[in-house]
């Protein structure tokens, strides 16, 4: 019943990059058919898993509910506070296209580093990038005075001749999120094609699923051709995403660098926010990785190896972020421009002091408790500290929006903000369906890619292990070669 | 019937098909009668109720009927203008020599007491203790069988009260009632200066003298709000506004008082004196006083009345104005007024001759006091009240609610629900001012016209057709009273009898007179107040009459509640004014809750810090509180229920008679305000300029108004004055590529032909289009040393622009769970005011009195480089070739990015269906809507709205023109905002063209721009206010 493996290259063919280095192989796998059985075992629903699937939807309906209520009604139920008109919609938007963004980074951008830690957490983030983006995407249109009239902001042919804007940043957001989002589900998809005729080939599978899996599959049939092809098919879709991973979030960062709002009017924003992007995404991995291999009993593919890798790029990107912090109070004080120095008094010491706070604190001193070896390569650690990283990143945009707008050009405008139940409604509504989708996606389809894992088993096993085996076709237990461990 | 069965024929005869062409044809038929036998269904007579005859009215185009404002005693003139047979916006009639044009926030809100939806909609009878609809009969009939029984028992024991008003009515009125015995009316204003108008009869001779501010070169207000609601207010500010105006020559306003009004607001120097110490001041400058001695009893530093009392001296002519409101309010405003005959005022600045008429024969409110008690006692049979509403407008203790219910019959010829006519048997309800025929003699030889602008909204009668409706019930009066109605009897009594009214009526007003010489009315018995000293608590009470709202009548018209106060910026709220210092002192916080104690009751209310309270004072207005006077009076508290019956010598009601304890209360309630800060911190949005400075031609910025960009090398706020040479430019600074032409410079740029610069086809963009349009550039100047702060430009747009009020306590979605009822939706900064005026003080951080307020009128700059144009996604905002930044409703989907990349924050969001009947947060419910302005959109959930510079107004001047085979004239039209303008600040026109007031203006040596260093080249140019500073040696400065 195991598939077939990947042969091995003949020397002068294209050789897929991600070459285990020592610290990132996996001792506890110790054969293909092990790989297939239990990644495909976490395929099994369990009831602990409908329990989890039930609370996304019942969050998703929710949100729904506030939706529709506020549709009905107006933005008014929202907790606008003029001139505050962007608030929560907005942040959350941002919020969730910074998640997305360390999934392309690391399924293209360390593919092509061949950083091979990738190896067993790349699906998962990439699964979480397109489902984040599809959650961002919403935002945008659910913010709007008038939803139904979303599309007028696509250049779509019509009668009146009227074309979006194309000088406005939202029409941008427009292009780039739809370029990542087919992008990202293109590149997630392509790299499941082996993965999905895997589960094709199984035994038992029921006949409905089985079609489905041989139409998605595209009737791999795991030939040195087609692993020729997808290898080069791979290799451009990484090399077509990787820029993307920086242009997005710049695009996003445009909505207010191009605004003249104090607060919002700087050029650090673009790489300011990809990096804040990838640090948040890093961070949403860890919430998901972390209790995704505890409870599919995953850990000796997810090993504390590429945790502690993982937690490095992290720990980078916080203090790139911290860096883009200090800039921004530099350049305040330095540019002697009196709006903006006022405005990042006020972020600081006034009314927005514990937005600030948290922000700070999350997104730059507790990282930093990641130059620890011995926390980096605790996942309880760094359970709490993704977390936290979220709630920062999530503040940072918070810091971003609602303080710039509250304080403005104009001091008889200064305002405050506060949300209401609606804009918590439909914040909770989007981590339901965020999560739903996710759930669905975990037990449909492997979380960890078997293909990839399969690559970096070490090339001893990888065409027999008749030495690992028993007659009988038991394995007996095998001793890791490599100083790994098991957790 | 349906289309179908309209079409049927057609497609009978052709069964073998129908043609394209015919079927069209055949739909267009249907559906055409289809709709027309919709309308046909409704009431088509009510929806164009012809005034006129129907061949002069033209669906579409209005009609403008000139009369006469009743919203105060005043009588300014107005313009109605009137579309399809309904009011739709007032303005100031130019001709008439009170208002010249101009029309307060008050008047602008007369409409919503026409289309109030609380008015009642026809007449009422008790019926076992419950208010029931009657007919006209049944009532007239109650009432005339009520009048006789009074009669039988005694003819004395009726009173009539009348809301005070000049003219033929109150003479109609006392011949009425004299020809069936009963005594002469009461004519009753609560929110009169009665002790100034005693005083002023006594010293001048007449009620009201006009004040000629332009001869004066000092003027000194002691607790005259000349500016607010005393006395003639809006030919007040014209002249007011027109004396400062001249800077050379204008005078220095210096306010006395233990609250800075609006009044104060407008002055160059305040000096805080106790409540009640008034008296010491005037002494003090009559040289009867040392200032030492004037320090010890007022509380103001000896030096700052040592200068004061030099600079009253030394300058001539100069204008004491004083107003009543203390227990000692006659002897106050007597002595001012000795003051101004010994500097030989009167008759300079002060001219009797010239006087308004508005305020004579008005009754006292102590004789009202005096009727409560002679209803208490059983003397009165028959109480008739037109208009006022003197249950509210007394003090609480005076017990008037309380004695009325005691009288047998009270008939009420309210037109609105009050506190009043609450407790009344009968309710025959007057039309409004709007409806009915009438008549006011503002000033000495003018009769102002009053006529009906449009049919009766409501099942009403004019009280004056009332009365002779009644007299006829029996054969003495039917004698008496021959003519069908009061609109005859006019005609009887005008000179030139109908043909001369008919002549007269186009300008609303004709030379002549109507009324009787007036009479001053004897001082009727006082209650004296106990010296204010004497009485008991940390803190004086100040209780003043609100400048919208006044003595409550405002109270149901939600522009009223809405604008917010011109000086504390509070709406739908009543609050407790103190001084910051002193509220630090107790540990204080804005909306803290204090309980204000007296010997009359106590309140407990949310705090309020307003550094133009004396340190000793509480300061709370009237007007708010009422139990039954409509859906939009139900906010706030009415401090006449806390204050002791007091009244000054000549019977009014001593509003400062009393101390108060205040204490915390513990508690707090938001503050329902527009005011974000207080303070610019530098960034020069209201600039000044001293006078000194100005007539050197020195560019100096007085404190704190100087550029950002000089402001942000220092911490200072302070620029030295002449930094640089007049003429030279800072770099980036756009204002001299700018002012000459007021050009776009990114018109062509922005939306050329696909903003392709090299492009021939720029469509109207090109100089050269046919339309002209291109070659203008709409834009407006506003004069800081002109304006006031009154607020009326604000209720003129609301007026004009249809713009929803959001502060009802059932606009906010009920489900909000912060709902904290009225002003919910202010306190979230959602009001949609296209025009608001921001008031910036500078100096006086530390509580004190010297400090300096900058009224900005903040509206859609129309930027010639709009920061709003290039974010929206869908160009629901661009750039009209004429130079408006439009907002193009229809096509915006709420993005909100223009508001956010506003720099002057002037775009509103529709956050709900404010125009949505079936909603909640309805804004218009009926007949409000009746007022909206046909031209322009009630704007849709969810979508963006601005000031639009009246674009309706541009358009239908250029459409006129048009079909005049013309140019536009300058200055033939303005917009709403200007022509309102009571202090003639706001200027509109076509910058482009130098014949135009606005461009001339905007050469001016104070022009500036609000935020020109971000290169938004906007259309409003600024005038700086010009500062009259203390003379050094006077004060700290």
């Amino acid at each position: 019943m195991a598939t077939l493996s990947q042969p091995i290259p003949a020397r002068d063919e294209p050789r897929r990059p991600n070459i285990a280095s020592a610290d990132i192989q996996l001792p506890a796998v110790r054969d293909f058919e092990q790989v297939d059985r239990e990644i495909v075992g976490t395929l099994h629903p369990t009831v602990a898993w409908f329990i989890g699937l039930g609370i996304a939807v019942m969050f998703l309906l929710i949100g729904i509910a506030a939706w529709m209520y506020q549709i009905y009604s107006g933005l008014g139920v929202a907790g606008y506070n003029p001139p505050v008109m962007w608030g929560v919609y907005i942040i959350t938007f941002v919020f969730w296209v910074g998640i997305g963004h360390a999934g392309t980074l690391i399924s293209a951008i360390l593919y092509l580093f061949r950083a091979g830690f990738r190896t067993t957490i790349y699906r998962c983030a990439e699964a979480m990038t397109v489902f984040a983006v599809m959650t961002a995407g919403l935002f945008p249109i659910l913010h709007l005075g008038r939803p139904w009239k979303f599309f007028w902001l696509i250049p779509y042919p019509n009668w009146r001749y009227i074309w979006p804007q194309f000088k406005s940043p939202l029409v941008w957001d427009v292009f780039a999120i739809l370029t990542y989002l087919t992008i990202s589900s293109t590149f997630l998809y392509i790299g499941l094609i082996p993965d999905i005729a895997v589960l094709r080939d199984r035994e038992n599978i029921s006949p409905i699923r089985k079609r489905i899996f041989s139409v998605l599959s595209l009737g791999w049939r795991n030939t040195d051709n087609e692993w020729r092809h997808f290898a080069r098919a791979y290799l451009f879709l990484a090399a077509f995403s990787t820029p993307l991973v920086l242009s997005v979030h710049s695009v996003v960062s445009f909505d207010f660098a191009m605004a003249l709002t104090p607060g919002w009017h700087t050029t650090i924003f673009p790489p300011y926010f990809v990096a804040g992007a990838i640090f948040s995404g890093i961070g949403m991995v860890f919430t998901i990785i972390i209790p995704l291999r505890k409870f599919f009993g995953l850990r000796h593919y997810v090993t504390i190896n590429h945790l502690d890798a993982a937690a490095k790029l992290c720990l980078f990107t916080s203090l790139v972020v911290g860096c883009a912090y200090m800039t921004e109070w530099f350049v305040a004080w330095f540019s002697g421009n009196e709006f903006e120095q006022s405005f990042f008094a006020n972020r600081i010491w006034g009314q927005w002091w514990w937005a600030s706070a948290i922000l700070y604190t999350c997104n730059m001193v507790l990282p930093l408790s990641l130059f620890s070896q011995r926390l980096r390569r605790n996942p309880a650690w760094l359970f709490i500290i993704s977390f936290t990283v979220n709630i920062g990143m999530w503040f940072e945009r918070f810091v971003i929006v609602v303080p710039s707008l509250s304080h403005e050009f104009e001091p008889w405008q200064w305002t405050s903000y506060r949300p209401t139940w609606v804009d918590y409604a439909i914040l909770c509504g989007s981590f339901g369906w965020f999560s739903m989708w996710f759930l669905l996606f975990i037990k449909q389809l492997p979380v960890i890619a078997i293909s990839e894992v399969k690559e970096i088993l070490p090339p001893r096993l990888r065409t027999h292990h008749a030495h690992g085996m028993t007659p009988s076709g038991e394995h007996f237990d095998f001793e890791p070669e490599t100083p790994g461990e098991h957790d | 019937m349906s289309t179908d069965q309209e079409g049927s024929p057609a497609t009978g005869t052709a069964p073998s098909g129908v043609k394209r062409r015919e079927f069209l044809k055949v739909l267009g038929v249907g559906t055409a009668a289809t709709t027309m036998l919709g309308c046909a269904s409704e009431k088509v007579e009510r929806l164009i109720p012809y005034l006129v005859s129907p061949d002069q009215t033209v669906p579409g185009v209005s009609t403008y009927y000139a009369t006469t404002c009743r919203e105060c005693s005043v009588a300014c003139g107005l313009i109605a203008e009137t579309r399809d047979g309904r009011t739709i916006k007032l303005e100031g009639n130019p001709d008439h020599p009170v208002n010249r044009g101009a029309l307060c926030a008050r008047g602008q809100a007369a409409l919503q007491g026409l289309y109030n939806p609380d008015r009642y909609r026809g007449p009422m009878v008790r019926r076992n203790g419950q208010l029931q609809s009657t007919t006209w009969d049944d009532a007239l009939q109650i009432f005339a069988q009520k009048l006789g029984e009074t009669r039988t028992r005694g003819a004395a024991g009726a009173v009539f009260v009348n809301q005070h008003e000049s003219g033929s009515f109150p003479g109609f009125l006392d011949t009425w009632l004299g020809g069936l015995g009963m005594p002469a009316h009461l004519s009753y204003d609560a929110g009169a200066d009665h002790a100034a108008i005693a005083a002023n009869r006594q010293s001048y001779g007449v009620a009201w003298p006009r004040f000629d501010f332009r001869a004066a070169r000092l003027v000194v207000s002691i607790g005259a709000d000349f500016l607010d609601s005393w006395g003639a207010m809006v030919p007040q500010q014209l002249d007011f506004a027109d004396a400062r105006a001249d800077h050379a020559r204008a005078p220095r306003l210096i306010y006395v008082g233990p609250r800075r009004s609006l009044t104060g607001l407008n002055a160059d120097q305040w000096i805080d004196c106790r409540p009640g110490s008034e008296m010491s001041v005037v002494r003090m400058l009559g040289g009867q006083l040392t200032p030492q001695q004037a320090s010890q009893a007022t509380g103001v530093a000896a030096v700052i009345l040592e200068g004061f009392a030099r600079e009253f001296a030394a300058t001539k002519p100069s204008m004491v104005l004083a107003g009543g409101g203390g227990a000692d309010g006659l002897e106050v405003v007597l002595a001012a007024n000795a003051l101004n005959q010994a500097q030989g005022n009167v008759g300079v600045t002060i001219k009797p001759n010239e006087g308004y008429l508005g305020f004579d024969r008005m009754a006292a409110p102590a004789e009202l006091r005096a009727l409560a008690e002679r209803m208490n006692s059983g003397g009165v049979s028959l109480l008739m009240v037109r208009g006022a509403n003197p249950a509210f407008t007394l003090p609480k203790s005076a017990g008037f609610a309380a004695a009325m219910a005691k009288v047998p019959f009270k008939v009420s010829f309210s037109s609105y629900p009050d506190d009043t006519s609450e407790i009344a048997d009968l309710i025959l309800p007057d039309h409004h001012s709007l409806e009915q025929w009438g008549d006011a003699e503002p000033v000495r030889g003018t009769i102002s016209l009053q006529q009906p602008t449009m049919d009766p909204v409501f099942d009403t009668r004019a009280t004056s057709d009332v009365l002779i409706a009644v007299a006829k019930k029996d054969p003495a009066g039917a004698a008496r009273y021959p003519m069908a109605d009061y609109r005859s009897w006019l005609i009887s009594h005008f000179p030139g009898g109908a043909a001369g009214l008919a002549s007269s009526l186009p300008r609303g007003i004709a030379s002549g007179s109507l009324g009787e010489p007036t009479t001053a009315r004897p001082v009727p018995a006082v209650r004296a107040a106990t010296p204010i000293e004497q009485s008991s608590g940390n803190m004086y009470l100040v209780v003043y009459s609100h400048p919208f709202i006044g003595d409550g009548r405002g109270a149901n018209k939600p522009w009223l509640q809405e604008i917010p106060d011109p000086v504390t910026k509070i709406c739908w709220q009543t609050v407790a004014e103190m001084n910051p210092a002193t509220a630090e002192k107790m540990g204080l916080a804005n909306g803290d809750l204090v309980t204000v104690q007296t010997s009359a009751g106590s309140l407990t209310l949310p705090v309020l810090r307003y550094p133009g309270t004396q340190r000793d004072t509480v300061a709370i207005a009237t007007g708010r509180g009422h139990t039954h006077a409509g859906r939009y009076a139900k906010s706030g508290f009415n401090p006449l229920e806390i204050l002791p019956v007091a009244e000054d010598h000549a019977g009014g009601v001593a509003f400062v008679s009393t101390k108060a304890s205040v204490s915390k209360a513990g508690g707090y309630s938001q503050i329902v305000t527009t005011e974000g800060s207080a303070r610019q911190h530098g960034r020069g949005i209201g600039q000044a300029i001293a006078i000194a400075d100005l007539r050197a031609g020195r560019p100096g910025e007085d404190t704190g108004a100087s550029h950002v960009a000089e402001v942000a090398q220092g911490a200072g706020t302070e620029a030295p004055a002449g930094e640089h040479a007049p003429g030279e430019e800072m770099p980036g600074d756009a204002s001299h590529q700018f002012l000459p032409g007021l050009r776009s410079p990114v018109a062509n740029d922005a939306q050329g032909e696909q903003g392709d610069p090299n492009s021939k086809e720029k469509g109207m963009y090109d100089p050269n289009h046919w339309s002209g349009m291109a070659k203008r550039r709409w834009a407006m100047t506003v004069d800081l040393a002109r304006c006031t702060g009154c607020a009326a430009c604000v209720s003129a747009c609301y007026a004009e622009n249809n713009i929803p009020t959001v502060g009802a306590d059932w606009q906010t979605g009920k489900v909000l769970p912060d709902r904290t009822g009225f002003g919910a939706n202010i306190l979230r900064s959602r009001e949609m005011a296209w025009i608001r005026i921001e008031r910036y003080y500078e100096g006086g951080e530390d509580g004190g009195a010297d400090f300096d307020t900058r009224f900005v009128p903040m509206m859609c700059q129309h930027c010639g480089n709009a920061p709003c144009e290039p974010v929206c996604p869908v160009y629901a905002t661009y750039h009209s070739p004429d130079g408006l930044n439009v907002q193009v409703y229809n096509r915006c989907v709420g993005t909100r990015y223009c508001s956010n990349n506003c720099p002057y924050k002037v775009r509103y969001f529709n956050w709900f269906g404010y125009g949505e009947p079936a909603r909640p947060q309805y804004a218009f419910p009926e007949p409000l809507n009746w007022q909206l302005n046909p031209d322009v959109t009630v704007r849709g959930k969810g979508v963006m709205e601005k000031c639009s510079f009246c674009v309706q107004r541009i358009r239908e001047a250029e459409n006129r023109a048009t079909a005049e085979k013309r140019m536009l004239k300058p200055d033939e039209f303005t917009t709403a905002c200007a022509a309102g303008c009571p202090s003639r600040a706001i200027v509109f026109g076509d910058a482009a063209d130098e014949n135009w007031t606005v461009t001339q203006l905007a050469k001016d040596a104070r022009a500036y721009h609000v935020f020109e260093e971000l290169n938004t080249y906007t259309a409003v140019v600024y005038l700086k206010k010009v500062n009259h500073p203390t003379p050094a040696a006077a004060g700290p400065a």
